[in-house]
């Protein structure tokens, strides 16, 4: 392995530089929190890992930590062009909190969701303040995410109900900063035999694509549902999205292992799921995407590896995936090619994903892992992720800033 | 033999879910370390997969045996995690993970790995992928006798 990794560093050495240059430019990192130290750990793991968000002026990043020993949400935000994050609060109740889920609403505005004692909270953030918790779930409710639409808020969770964790979406109507639940259905109609679990949620024009972890198949697979009626929460009959290999390539066991898709829209009517993907199961997860289709009887089409040659003998976990309404589309995650974890991002071009790509600031000593990215109006890039000094050290939460150039 | 059709039938039916063997005290690797420390005694980690075939393989061909599964049972205190699952743990540190970033922080791109470790965390000797009997026995050894080296006066 190390030796594979050594031939790859060195083949890309005698390789003239390429002509290909990154289309942001990167500012030095900054601290999301000033609340860090030995003992307390900050996690970016909401399901689709939605957890920055821009609106108008507004940059939010929303996390868990345990500061106070109880592990609760906190969001901070900073204006586009301010050098630092203020107005950090707590947005969790009293209870164990997880997993948070953030969307941008109009005007400075966001919608969070949570996990807190097994049920999913929700709530407003405005610049004037935050609004009331509304608290949905039965059972055990986990792994919310958030999508919205002119008219609605979306939220998906995975419930366990009678056993097995299935996939809800609950449509929700914001008044000001109440807000008010519409719909519920569950996204697979058939009942569940097996866990569903860790879904992503992204919003079209017309439709709404729901992706989550299955593992019905015995082992676990992505699939995929789109409803195109906004004013119902009925979707059509789930596909695979992650693709079935010949049993050729895998001689034991129901088949490779997936893990932790995210799903962001692009263009006007694109849409891209990404997620990481074991089927080269000697080397580790690769990170593959499948695009939407919107004709045709395949929800998705098939599948492409996003990272390059370089990647394939190393380890990439955390897909991040965002997109804007110009067509830019840029994955995310974290790779160990060169012995430690950095962040790397990959984006579409015309001939296809570009060379891989690390983020200056985001690499470099010690650990750097769970990204999440999102784009603002402009093309510009935020991303945020966990760095460490050691593995299992304490964390902290870095943001950096990607100013779009023109190539 | 319509009763052995079924019994076939049923194996087959049965899901390759990949959990630990049985007849084992596996238990979960936050629990496990805390035990481990203890009674100061090494861990064995066994990171699985749902579905993973190559630790069914394992399960059967090698965990079967009944002097592994004493030696194991006896000598180390014995942790599965499952590398792709949302669990949650709470390490002696404080620090709240899941199983798959236990997972993420050992490596445990392909499986099943298989990680010997200090009550501490630090890992000893790691297997990669399908184990026989006697690989299971020859590293059962080779940690024991490190572990007899380490506390040695």
């Amino acid at each position: 392995m190390r030796l594979q990794i050594t031939f790859f560093v060195l083949l890309f050495s005698l390789i003239p530089l390429s002509v290909q240059a990154e289309p942001w430019e990167f500012s030095m990192p900054i601290e999301v929190t000033s609340t860090n130290g030995e003992k307390i750990f900050h996690h970016l793991e909401s399901s689709g890992r939605q957890n920055i968000a821009i609106s108008a002026d507004t940059v939010a990043v929303v996390w868990e930590d345990n500061r106070d020993e109880i592990p609760r949400i906190y969001l901070a935000r900073k204006g586009r062009n301010s050098q630092s994050f203020s107005n950090e609060i707590r947005i969790s109740g009293s209870g164990e909190a997880y997993e948070p889920s953030i969307v941008a609403l109009s005007n400075n505005r966001f919608a969070l969701a949570w996990e807190e004692d097994a049920r999913i909270n929700l709530r407003i953030a405005t610049p004037s303040g935050l609004g009331p918790i509304i608290t949905l779930g039965e059972g055990e409710a986990m792994q919310p995410s958030l999508a919205s639409d002119s008219q609605q808020l979306l939220l998906v969770y995975s419930q366990r109900d009678d056993g097995y964790a299935r996939i809800w979406i609950q449509r929700i109507e914001i008044d000001g900063q109440i807000l008010k639940t519409i719909d519920k259905c569950a996204v697979d109609a058939e009942p569940a035999n097996d866990d569903q679990l860790y879904p992503a949620i992204a919003t079209l024009a017309d439709r709404v694509v729901v992706a989550w972890e299955d593992r019905r198949p015995g082992h676990t697979i992505i699939m995929g549902a789109q409803n195109d009626d906004l004013k119902s929460c009925r979707f059509k009959p789930p596909q695979r999205i992650s693709e079935e290999l010949s049993s050729a390539g895998m001689p034991y066991g129901k088949g490779h292992g997936v893990s932790r898709v995210a799903l962001a829209q692009y263009g006007t009517e694109q849409l891209l799921a990404a997620w990481a993907d074991k089927r080269d199961f000697r080397e580790g997860y690769d990170i593959y995407s499948a695009n939407y289709q919107a004709a045709g009887e395949q929800l998705f089409a098939p599948n492409l590896r996003v990272q390059d040659s370089f990647g394939g003998v190393a380890q990439q976990w955390h897909a991040t995936v965002t997109g804007d309404h110009s067509g830019r589309l840029v994955v995310g995650w974290d790779d160990k090619r060169n012995g430690n974890s950095n962040i790397m991002l990959s984006w579409l071009e015309d001939s296809g994903w570009s060379d891989d790509f690390t983020v200056p600031g985001a690499d470099g000593e010690g650990e750097h892992n769970h990204p999440t990215i999102s784009l603002d109006s402009e093309g510009n890039l935020h991303l945020a992720w966990i760095e460490r000094s050691t593995a299992a050290g304490s964390t902290r939460i870095r943001y950096l800033f990607g100013r779009l150039v023109e190539l | 033999m319509r009763a052995i059709l079924l019994l076939v039938t049923l194996l087959v039916a049965l899901p390759a879910t990949a959990e630990p063997p049985s007849g084992y005290p596996f238990q979960s690797f936050d629990k496990a370390m805390q035990q481990a420390r203890a009674e100061n005694k090494p861990l064995f980690v066994y990171f699985g997969r749902y579905g993973c075939g190559y630790c069914e393989k394992t399960n059967k061909e090698a965990f079967s045996d009944k002097q592994i599964r004493e030696a194991y049972s006896r000598n180390y205190v014995l942790a599965y995690v499952d590398s792709e699952s949302g669990k949650r743990l709470r390490l002696p540190s404080g620090e709240r993970v899941t199983e798959r970033e236990v997972g993420t922080r050992y490596n445990a791109f392909v499986t099943p790995v298989f990680t010997f470790m200090t009550a501490e965390g630090k890992s000893l000797l790691r297997l990669v992928g399908v184990q026989r009997i006697e690989d299971l026995r020859e590293a059962d050894n080779k940690v024991q006798q490190f572990m007899k080296k380490a506390t040695r006066p």
